[in-house]
């Protein structure tokens, strides 16, 4: 057990967490990314969401359970969101089908993203805060003796 | 007598090895409060040093041959804290049961925990310290 594992564990939640908003960034900056409906070439932006992981830290050597524990979180891989995209009538846009005079508007609902962006901030701020506590005990230790 | 080595300070340092597992536990927790079928884990010391410490609370001195020994030193120095997965409730969907304020709750009360040992055992070594220099 290193005495500073504890702080890579909560950096990685708090990489995973910054990993969310950027997509979360990404989602809203393309929200009006529009495409063509039905074709392939020319689609428009499609959603992405990242899928926690944990990750698994386990000395082969260990000799009890307690040795063997987590060793934080990571993004192991970007899922597209690969619902209906929005169509609006609009027949003079350069990506409209020119026989129904549709655009497809990638299919993002602001509130939801929102939403997220807030659960990511607050997860943010839980490992800041694990991270601070960790690093007030490893101080108090450094005081012993004084 | 032992001064460096007797059984609180042993207890003492279990304690704080305990709580530095018993963050980066938390930590991981913490760290992974959005991963779908994530299961949290807890740290069980405090049940381990009491059927450690046996039904005498500290080590009871033997200085005659009919006196009843307690609380041997042997078993405090294996002692060693265990993590236990939860795996029986959940929190919102995705299966995953880490309940943020119950985590937050745990670490504030695990660093003053660590800094409680720290600060006594710290307090200790003072004191012998104090002795070793006449009170000067």
């Amino acid at each position: 057990m290193g005495l500073f594992d504890s702080f890579g564990i909560s950096a990685s939640g708090m990489t995973a967490n910054r990993y969310w908003a950027d997509l979360i960034a990404n989602n809203v900056a393309n929200v009006n990314s529009t495409g063509t409906p039905g074709d392939p070439v020319n689609k428009p932006y499609q959603r992405q969401v990242p899928v926690f992981q944990e990750v698994l830290r386990q000395k082969l050597s260990a000799p009890s359970v307690a040795q063997a524990h987590g060793g934080g979180a990571r993004v192991s891989r970007l899922a597209n969101d690969n619902n209906e995209p929005r169509l609006v009538y609009d027949p003079g846009h350069p990506h409209a089908d020119p026989e129904t005079g549709y655009v497809a508007y990638p299919n993002i609902n602001i509130l939801n993203e929102m939403v997220n962006l807030i659960s990511a901030t607050r997860a943010y701020e839980a490992n800041v805060t694990t991270l601070e506590a960790a690093k007030s005990m490893y101080l108090s230790a450094l005081d012993m003796g004084r | 007598m032992r001064i460096l080595n007797d059984a609180i300070n042993t207890v003492l340092v279990k304690q704080m090895d305990a709580c530095a597992m018993r963050q980066q536990v938390i930590a991981n927790n913490i760290a992974n409060v959005n991963t779908p079928g994530f299961k949290k884990s807890t740290v069980n010391f405090q049940q381990q040093l009491r059927a450690a410490l046996g039904n005498s609370s500290m080590e009871i001195k033997a200085t005659n041959k009919r006196h009843i020994a307690g609380g041997s030193p042997n078993k405090l120095e294996g002692l060693s804290p265990r993590v236990d997965r939860v795996d029986g409730t959940s929190m919102k969907a995705g299966q995953n049961n880490v309940d943020l304020d119950e985590e937050m709750v745990n670490l504030t009360a695990n660093t003053l925990m660590y800094q409680f040992a720290a600060r006594v055992k710290s307090d200790r070594a003072n004191s012998l310290s104090y002795v070793i220099k006449g009170g000067r």
